[in-house]
């Protein structure tokens, strides 16, 4: 059986994540799975795919990721793993190319997706968050302010990936005063 | 005669392909073709056109008999891209008149 690795790492941008896994990937180690924080690999031929990392939701519609993963497979595109709202797909790099989303149009759609299912979360923890360590509610106790704490830490750390896609999303959107694309 | 914006290269090649009934790989891989690898459409790109264009009207699914999805496209589909491709001639021709036109692409 091929050889295993673990590695922790936290990533506040999805993008700079995706880098890294395509860089383990140069030095021959796969991703096969992954969670909150961390990262399993298999050891193979160095350089064998290109992978690219997606989220799946979409807020205020009905998901159809199932429908969509079947999508791509038909296009040759690979899904490695899915946790929560997050895939990773893969193809091989001798097959040229692969980005899952060509043109600028249908980028921003994306990071429209991904920016309001970011500040969604990071609003809903401000919100609670504030309840609980301000004692709005009338049964205050420490387990009500740690909570509240955890909320608000949280919703600090959403805010740092709403920015980055927020700008990401305006520079794209500049594109489009001069293309059309 | 309803004015519609100029689509998007994607849409464009699309609803080209969708003359004959393809799935989505039959749409990159004719898109890829003709263009000589000059647009190479996402998937993700294109399984979000077609969703918007099936809710338009502009192509519909052929009967489903095999694995794999395939698409047509639909008579309103047809006098959208007919439009679009008098717009283009039309920019294309005061483009030519204007420059002269004496240059190779």
């Amino acid at each position: 059986m091929a050889k295993r690795i673990t590695k922790i790492r936290f990533y506040l941008d999805y993008e700079k994540e995706e880098r890294w896994i395509n860089e383990m990937c140069k030095q021959g180690w796969h991703l096969v799975k992954f969670g909150v924080g961390y990262f399993k690999f298999e050891q193979g031929k160095p350089s064998e795919y290109i992978y690219r990392n997606e989220m799946l939701t979409d807020l205020g519609k009905k998901a159809n990721s199932k429908e969509y993963i079947q999508f791509l497979k038909e296009t040759g595109v690979e899904l490695v793993a899915k946790f929560a709202t997050w895939a990773y797909f893969r193809k091989k790099i001798e097959d040229g190319p692969f980005e899952l989303y060509s043109d600028t149009s249908s980028k921003i759609q994306y990071l429209n997706r991904i920016f309001y299912l970011f500040i969604f979360i990071a609003l809903i923890n401000f919100y609670i968050g504030f309840i609980n360590t301000l004692g709005v509610i009338n049964d205050y106790s420490t387990l009500t302010l740690i909570i509240g704490i955890a909320n608000l830490v949280v919703a600090c750390l959403m805010t740092i990936p709403s920015v980055i896609v927020y700008k990401r999303r305006r520079a794209l959107k500049s594109k489009l005063d001069i293309y059309h694309d | 005669m309803t004015q519609n914006p100029p689509l998007t290269e994607g849409v464009y090649y699309i609803l080209i392909s969708l003359y004959e009934p393809r799935h989505g790989y039959g749409i990159i891989q004719l898109t890829e073709q003709i263009t000589n690898g000059r647009v190479k459409l996402g998937a993700g790109t294109i399984y979000g056109a077609i969703k918007s264009l099936l809710d338009k009207g502009w192509i519909k699914p052929v009967d489903d008999d095999g694995r794999k999805k395939e698409y047509i496209i639909t008579s309103l589909g047809k006098e959208i891209l007919e439009n679009e491709i008098l717009r283009l001639k039309e920019l294309y021709e005061n483009g030519i008149r204007i420059t002269g036109g004496d240059y190779n692409g």
